[in-house]
C-alpha cells in the first residue's frame, strides 16, 4: 500500500438554482499520490482542484467514485487522524495567541495530554513561530498567519499534510521559508499535497505535480519528467567569444544539429529579491 | 466516551470564549440590567398590584425579551461565524465529527445564556431584597403585613429561564445547520420563538370539539413540534406566590424543557452532516 491518497473515478455535481441544474465540478478524477513526497495539485481558479481537496477531507461528499487516504475511506475519523490541513487564506480566532490556537488543535487531534507540550513546541517551531508565539493572532502578519496555520496542521504528527495555497498573499521571503518547511516535512518522510498557483514555487518543491483543467485531470507525472524539452539541450558556457560561437555552431551543424538560441542565463525575479531582501520582517 | 466528551468541551469553551468577548453580549447584558434597575423608578406604575411584583415582572420581562434576542442572535452568529470565516474548514479537518461539533456549540451558548441568566437574576433578587426591606419597615410603622419574595423560588425560576433559551438555542441550531445565511436563520429562529410562546393557544383549541381531522391533525403536529415556551414563565408563582407550584410541575416542565433541546439538538446534527462546507 504505497499511495497515501487513493482517488479513483471521482466525479462531483453541484447542483445550481431551483431547476436544479447540475454543475460538475469534478469529472471522472483518479490519481494516485504516493507516500513521502511533495505533489502539486495545479489549475486554474475553478477547475475544482479546492473542490477535490474538501472532498478527500470528507467536507464534501463526491457523487461518484471513491477515495482512500493512507487506506482509510476519506471521511472517517482514522483517515482525519493521519491528515493535516492547512486552508487556503485561513483565519482563527484573533483573541487567542499562537501556542494557545496550537494547543486547541492539538487537543481537537486527540494528542494525549502528556506529549502536548513537546507537540506543540515541535509545531511551533517547525513552523519557525516559537518567539511570536505568546502574541495574539490579531497582532499576526499574513506570513505569520500561514506559518501558524502550518503549525495548527502538524501539531498531531499527521503522516499527510494537505496546504491549500500556503502562500497565497506572502511576500517571497515568506513563501521561500514555507517551501522550506514543505520540504522538511518531506524529509521527514511525510507526504505533503500542495495546491498553489506559484507555478515557480511548486516547481522547486514538488516531486510530482497533476493539472486539472474543467474538473478533469489533463497532466500527471515526475516534475522533472513533464518539464524536460527530451530534443533540445542547454549548455552554460563560460568565456565564449564570437569566434569560438562560429567554430561550435559549425561543429554542431556538421553533425545535423542547429543552434536555435544563445541568451544570457538569468535569474529569476524572485531569487534576486530573496538576495536582495534576506531579513524577514515576520520574523 | 471521554474523547467525545472532551473534543465538544474543547469546542463549548472556545465558543464560550468567542461569545463572552463579543460587544453584542454586553450590549445586552447592560440592556438587561437597565431595564430590571429602572423597575424601581417605574413602581408607581403598579397598578395597584403591588410592587415587588411590579419589579419582578418588569425583571422577567428583561430576562425573556433581551434573552431570547442573545439566545436567536448569538447561536446563529457563533454557528455561521465558524461558517463564513471558514473555521469550519479547519476544525472539521480534524477527527471531529460533526454532531460533537454542533454540540459543543450548544454547550458553548448555553454557558453564556446561563452566565446572562445568572447576572439578571442576582441583580434582579437584589433590586427586590432592597425593596423588600423598604417595604418591611414600612409595614411594620402601619401594622400592615410585610410584602416577601422567595430566593429559592427565583433561583427555580432562573434555572427554567436557562432552559427555555437552551431549547432556544437548540431550534436556531437546528434552523442554522440547514440554512445558507445567518439573517435567514435569525428570522426563523424569532419566529420560532414567537410561535413557541403562542403555542398554548394551539393546545387550547385542541381541546375543543371539532370536525375537521385535518384541522385537528395540523393543531395536534404544531402542538408537538414546537414547544410551549410559556410553560417556563411561572416566575410570579414561583417568586411572590412560594410554595403554589407543585414541584412534580416544575420536575415535568424541566423535563421536557431537555427533550425539546435534546430532539432539536438531535435533529441539527443530522442536517449539519449532510451540509457541504
Amino acid at each position: 500500500m504505497n499511495s497515501a491518497i487513493s482517488v479513483r473515478h471521482l466525479t462531483k455535481d453541484f447542483k445550481i438554482g431551483l431547476r436544479g441544474l447540475k454543475l460538475r465540478a469534478v469529472d471522472d478524477l483518479s490519481l494516485e499520490i504516493p507516500r513521502g513526497q511533495v505533489y502539486g495539485l495545479l489549475g486554474p481558479n475553478g477547475c475544482g482542484k479546492s473542490t477535490t481537496l474538501k472532498i478527500i477531507l470528507g467536507l464534501v461528499s463526491g457523487t461518484t467514485g471513491e477515495i482512500n487516504i493512507l487506506g482509510f475511506p476519506s471521511a472517517t475519523a482514522e483517515a482525519r487522524r493521519r491528515t493535516g490541513f492547512l486552508p487556503e487564506a485561513p483565519y482563527f480566532h484573533k483573541f487567542l495567541s499562537g501556542r494557545e490556537l496550537v494547543r486547541y488543535c492539538a487537543q481537537l487531534s486527540g494528542v494525549p495530554a502528556v506529549k502536548m507540550d513537546d507537540a506543540v513546541d515541535s509545531a511551533l517551531e517547525l513552523a519557525a513561530m516559537t518567539e511570536a508565539s505568546s502574541r495574539r493572532i490579531g497582532t499576526y502578519s499574513k506570513g505569520m498567519l500561514q506559518r501558524i496555520g502550518l503549525a495548527q496542521a502538524i501539531v498531531h504528527d499527521p503522516e499527510l499534510v494537505i496546504l491549500d495555497e500556503p502562500t497565497a498573499g506572502v511576500d517571497p521571503v515568506g513563501a521561500a521559508a514555507i517551501g522550506r518547511m514543505i520540504r522538511a516535512m518531506r524529509d521527514q518522510g511525510k507526504t505533503v499535497v500542495l495546491c498553489s498557483h506559484l507555478l515557480g514555487q511548486v516547481e522547486q518543491v514538488c516531486d510530482r505535480v497533476a493539472i486539472m483543467d474543467h474538473g478533469r485531470l489533463v497532466l500527471e507525472g515526475r516534475v522533472d519528467e513533464v518539464l524536460a524539452q527530451r530534443d533540445r539541450h542547454l549548455m552554460t558556457i563560460e568565456g565564449l567569444t564570437p569566434e569560438a560561437r562560429l567554430a561550435a555552431e559549425s561543429t554542431l551543424a556538421a553533425h545535423g544539429a542547429r543552434v536555435t538560441s544563445v541568451t544570457h542565463p538569468r535569474r529569476s525575479l524572485e531569487e534576486l529579491f530573496r538576495e536582495l531582501v534576506t531579513g524577514s520582517r515576520d520574523a | 466516551m471521554k474523547p467525545l466528551l472532551l473534543r465538544c468541551g474543547w469546542i463549548a469553551r472556545m465558543t464560550f470564549l468567542e461569545a463572552v468577548r463579543q460587544r453584542f453580549f454586553a450590549f445586552l447584558i447592560v440592556l438587561g440590567a437597565a431595564m430590571v434597575l429602572s423597575s424601581v423608578a417605574f413602581r408607581f406604575l403598579d397598578f395597584g398590584h403591588g410592587e415587588l411584583k411590579f419589579i419582578a415582572d418588569f425583571g422577567f420581562g428583561g430576562m425573556f425579551l433581551f434573552g431570547s434576542i442573545l439566545a436567536v442572535v448569538m447561536t446563529a452568529q457563533l454557528f455561521f461565524a465558524e461558517m463564513d470565516n471558514r473555521t469550519a474548514l479547519t476544525l472539521l479537518a480534524k477527527p471531529l465529527s460533526r454532531a460533537e461539533f454542533l454540540i459543543g456549540k450548544f454547550f458553548g451558548v448555553w454557558m453564556i445564556l446561563g452566565l446572562f441568566v445568572i447576572i439578571l437574576s442576582a441583580l434582579l433578587g437584589l433590586v427586590l431584597w432592597a425593596r423588600a426591606q423598604e417595604l418591611s419597615l414600612l409595614a411594620e410603622q402601619s401594622g400592615r403585613v410585610a410584602p416577601d419574595f422567595s430566593i429559592s423560588g427565583l433561583s427555580i425560576f432562573a434555572l427554567l429561564q436557562w432552559l427555555r433559551l437552551s431549547v432556544v438555542a437548540a431550534i436556531v441550531l437546528a434552523i442554522a445547520a440547514a440554512a445558507r445565511t445567518f439573517l435567514f436563520a435569525v428570522i426563523l429562529g424569532a419566529l420560532t420563538v414567537v410561535a413557541g410562546q403562542l403555542q398554548w393557544i394551539a393546545q387550547d383549541v385542541l381541546l375543543k370539539p371539532t370536525e375537521s381531522v385535518v384541522y385537528k391533525s395540523i393543531l395536534w403536529l404544531t402542538s408537538r413540534i414546537l414547544p410551549n415556551l410559556q410553560q417556563f414563565n411561572i416566575g410570579d408563582a414561583l417568586v411572590l406566590d412560594s410554595g403554589t407550584v407543585a414541584m412534580s410541575s416544575i420536575g415535568w416542565v424541566i423535563l421536557s424543557g431537555l427533550l425539546y433541546a435534546s430532539a432539536y439538538l438531535l435533529l441539527g446534527a443530522l442536517v449539519f452532516r449532510r451540509r457541504e462546507i
